[in-house]
């Protein structure tokens, strides 16, 4: 068995063997993030809410990009994890900022688990239903239950202790905060990035590639599909839990189809199943719309619409898939 | 007569009014090397998909070793060592040719699901995956996505992954359709080094592989089984000839 | 509100829903394709007819048929450059085109017309109320029930009786088969989508006083839309008619009985039919 390969053979092997490594550009984001924090000290807030959604975009990523699972109800587990951290502060006094992403985290999962085990049962168009059903009860239920969750004007002015007692939030700034949550996403990356390329993420994507096929090779498909989903609703759940933490208020904004689908443009336009699509999307997106879309929003609104269907006719790989069709023509030219 | 490996009793199917599977009895014996036949249409295919569990019977019972598995899913079914071959390829067409191999070896081994440990440090996986490549004359395209391949080639990949799943009972569906004849070689060679225990069935038009390959012949006709015997007894076999091999001859 | 007054206003409702939402459910059952636009042509076709009433003072026929014209002509050019090239791609392609498709027309119509809500200049004939005898009851409301109705009849007669309407059963069923008895499954679908889109604009322009028109109305009504048609049943005309009806009434109720919240129930009912019939009430299990 152990006849040495041929050289195409050999490299298969190899590269196979080495797809989980570091590559020398991996790093080069975070230093970015971190530079931003010393170039930029008066847009800490908005990089805050940027860093968010790139956590928020990664989890999508999981269920999505990898798995396979087409989902327009994301934002149900962001706002669940927003409204328990919400309402763990203001309720039970429970403000302490890392227990409080903890308790976001479980909420979030605990609802993932429930919905994917009663929702994967199904799947096109019915699924894509169901988790819009899901996310609008949860919506209609923070905006009826008004004593726990501020109803329609959500908890605005929540405060929370210091980062292990010492790091405070500061209003004005947002350094604090801003640090806390690249670290918390940094976090939260290196655990996506090891679950995407151990065995069980390989078998996500096979699971999006041919699910007939995977059924005939003998994987507990709906098994695997539904811890996915929980662990992304946990992940999703965090982000929220970080949005409540950053901004001081929680309100209906984290859920809702608005919420939902701008997750999932963002996921689209950087590229998903590339584990930082969701750090180009959010970048590209957010940056373009919070210069765009405040001074002219109907024309935003339009500029999007096209992109949106240009994208879905011929780059539907997004941003990171046109530069790898840049990469592989450069290496043609050069060949 | 030992017990057999696969058996089905009175396994029947109809959509509707349509009757895919007619009230079948069959035997797949230990070390088989087992053809079906039969005009198309027969409902081949479908015979397959409830052996496998893609399909459920609308009567009768599968037992595999003795053991009614005509409740278990499919997965249950390749865990308990039954894999198959799709007609038309069913393989994971935006992956590498390796890759594809290696999950199926993973989920043979147990650890498909592991979250922890980077796939690529699986050596034992890694390296099981590549021998099936070589054995099937695969191993210079490995890193190739599916994609990429000729159909033909793509086929010995979809036999590799069934191979991959160490059955004890291998359903191939027509292995050979699509692979140029100077290749069909290859799977018979990869099918001559399986273990003896191992019960081979073989859909196939192909006659000349069926006749090089099988000891033993089932003809399906319209879902149920017109005939059944040797090599030899079956190409005599007079309504055989007529409703088949007659019809062959013009296909050539 | 009376039960008689509640029962014909949730009709009304419903029947609105009903002529948006016919068009969809067979495009959706026949093409596989995840239309989430399809509120952006009821919208488009209601302010051709608002517009056209309006501004233009056409009568109220000629205005629903340029409705129904102008916009199943962008429907079947749209359908031709673009919906063709995605009905291979994946449900996430669709969705996509889709969403960004009803930005475009969101913000066209936002650009062009105004954000503003728009008002439905009804003929002398459609206003004040009848007398059914047993009470009065507002004329405009008892045309579109009987509208909506004869409208699900003659599509039901079309889809059993006429040889058209077989070819679509038929390609809803089974497409690939349907192809290869030689029936042009690409007119097919260009000419049913189109009619589909007709049928939502007229729903669009007729329902303008009951749902309501602004630019926002596609995505306001979109989980309506897709509620109805699943729970309904992919393809079915008679499953959309009464998953409309049932929607329509329920949420007319609630809006009066539990304006906070009520809409609750109706995602939750809709979770457990999906769940308990995937479906649809009246679909067939693949």
């Amino acid at each position: 068995m152990s006849a040495v390969p041929g050289a195409a053979g050999a490299a298969a092997v190899a590269a196979i063997r080495a797809r989980h490594r570091l590559r020398w550009w991996e790093p080069l984001p975070w230093l970015a993030a971190i530079a931003v924090f010393f170039t930029f000290p008066n847009h800490l807030a908005f990089g805050t809410q940027l860093l968010v959604m790139v956590l928020f975009a990664l989890s999508l990523d999981l269920v999505l990009g990898y798995a396979g699972i087409v989902t327009l109800g994301h934002a149900a587990f962001f706002g669940a994890g927003a409204y328990t951290v919400g309402m763990l502060a203001a309720h039970a006094g429970w403000n302490e900022p890392l227990s409080g992403l903890v308790a976001a985290a479980v909420v979030a999962g605990l609802i993932g688990l429930v919905s994917g085990l009663v929702l994967l049962r199904t799947h096109g168009l019915t699924l894509l239903m169901l988790t819009l059903c899901t996310m609008a009860l949860i919506e209609e239920g923070a905006n009826m239950g008004s004593a726990w969750t501020g109803g329609f004007d959500g908890m605005p002015g929540l405060s929370f202790k210091a980062v292990f007692g010492v790091f405070a939030f500061d209003p004005l700034y947002f350094r604090v905060q801003y640090l806390y949550t690249l670290a918390v996403l940094l976090g939260v990356f290196v655990f996506v990035r090891m679950l995407v390329y151990s065995s069980f993420g390989r078998s996500l994507t096979g699971i999006r590639e041919n699910l007939l096929r995977m059924h005939a090779v003998g994987a507990p498909v709906r098994r695997r599909q539904v811890v996915a989903y929980a662990i992304s609703a946990a992940l999703a759940g965090i982000a929220g839990g970080l949005f409540t933490q950053t901004n001081a208020y929680v309100n209906l904004s984290t859920l809702g189809l608005d919420r939902a689908a701008g997750v999932l443009i963002i996921l689209i336009l950087g590229g998903y199943g590339r584990l930082y699509g969701a750090i180009v999307g959010a970048v590209v997106y957010l940056m373009l719309e919070h210069t765009l879309a405040r001074a002219y929003p109907t024309a935003w609104q339009l500029g999007l619409g096209i992109t949106l269907m240009a994208v879905a006719l011929f780059a539907r790989n997004g941003l990171i898939g046109l530069g790898d069709k840049f990469a592989r023509w450069l290496a043609r030219r050069r060949a | 007569m030992s017990a057999p490996l696969l058996e089905t009793r009175g396994l029947a199917r109809n959509f509707g009014a349509l009757v895919v599977a007619r009230d079948i009895d069959f035997r797949l014996e230990p070390g088989a090397r087992h053809a079906l036949i039969g005009p198309n249409g027969a409902g081949k295919t479908t015979f397959v998909n409830l052996l496998t569990g893609a399909l459920a019977p609308s009567a009768g019972s599968v037992l595999l070793e003795g053991t009614d598995v005509t409740r278990l899913p499919q997965a249950a079914r390749v865990k308990r060592g039954i894999a198959r071959t799709f007609q038309i390829n069913q393989l994971f067409r935006g992956l590498p040719v390796l890759q594809n191999v290696a999950i199926a070896v993973a989920e043979r081994r147990g650890v498909g699901g592991r979250m922890f440990r980077p796939a690529g440090l699986r050596r034992d996986v890694i390296d099981e995956a590549m021998g099936l490549l070589e054995r099937m004359k695969l191993a210079d395209e490995a890193g190739r996505t599916i994609s990429e391949l000729p159909y033909g080639r793509q086929r010995l990949v979809e036999l590799a992954i069934a191979l991959g799943l160490g059955p004890r009972v291998l359903l191939l569906d027509e292995p050979a359709a699509g692979v140029p004849s100077a290749e069909t070689h290859v799977i018979l060679d990869a099918i001559d080094a399986l273990s003896p225990e191992i019960g081979v069935l073989i859909i196939e038009h192909d006659m000349d592989l069926v006749f090089r390959f099988a000891k033993k012949i089932t003809v399906l006709v319209q879902g149920a089984i017109l005939a059944e015997g040797p090599p030899e007894e079956i190409a005599a076999h007079p309504e055989v000839r007529a409703v088949y091999l007659g019809t062959e001859a013009a296909h050539g | 509100m009376d039960l008689a007054s509640i029962l014909l206003g949730g009709l009304a409702s419903g029947m609105v829903l009903f002529i948006v939402s016919v068009g969809l459910s067979v495009t959706m059952g026949l093409m596989g394709f995840v239309n989430l636009a399809h509120g952006g042509f009821a919208m488009l076709g209601g302010y051709v007819i608002v517009v056209g009433m309006g501004e233009l003072g056409m009568p109220f026929g000629a205005a629903l048929l340029a409705g129904f014209v102008l916009v199943a002509a962008l429907a079947a050019v749209l359908e031709r450059l673009f919906y063709a090239r995605l009905y291979a791609a994946s449900e996430l392609d669709q969705v996509l085109f889709t969403i960004g498709l009803v930005f475009v027309m969101i913000a066209l119509i936002t650009l062009g017309i105004g954000p503003e809500t728009q008002t439905l200049t009804l003929p002398a004939w459609l206003r004040g109320q009848t007398d059914l005898g047993f009470m009065q009851y507002r004329t405009y409301s008892l045309v579109i029930i009987v509208f909506g109705t004869a409208l699900m009849l003659a599509l039901w007669l079309g889809f059993e009786r006429t040889r058209f309407g077989a070819m679509i059963r038929a390609a809803v069923d089974n497409r690939r088969m349907t192809q290869s008895l030689g029936i042009d499954v690409g007119r097919l679908f260009t000419i049913t989508f189109a009619f589909g889109c007709g049928l939502a604009a007229i729903g669009g322009g007729l329902g303008a006083e009951i749902l309501g028109l602004d630019p926002q109305y596609p995505l306001r009504y979109l989980a309506y839309f897709l509620i109805v048609v699943a729970v309904g049943g992919l393809g079915r005309v008679t499953g959309v008619f009464f998953a409309a009806l049932l929607i329509g009434l329920l949420d007319f109720v609630l809006k009066i009985h539990f304006p906070k919240g009520g809409t609750m129930f109706i995602y939750a009912l809709t979770l457990i039919l999906l769940l308990w019939r995937p479906q649809g009430i009246f679909g067939r299990r693949a």
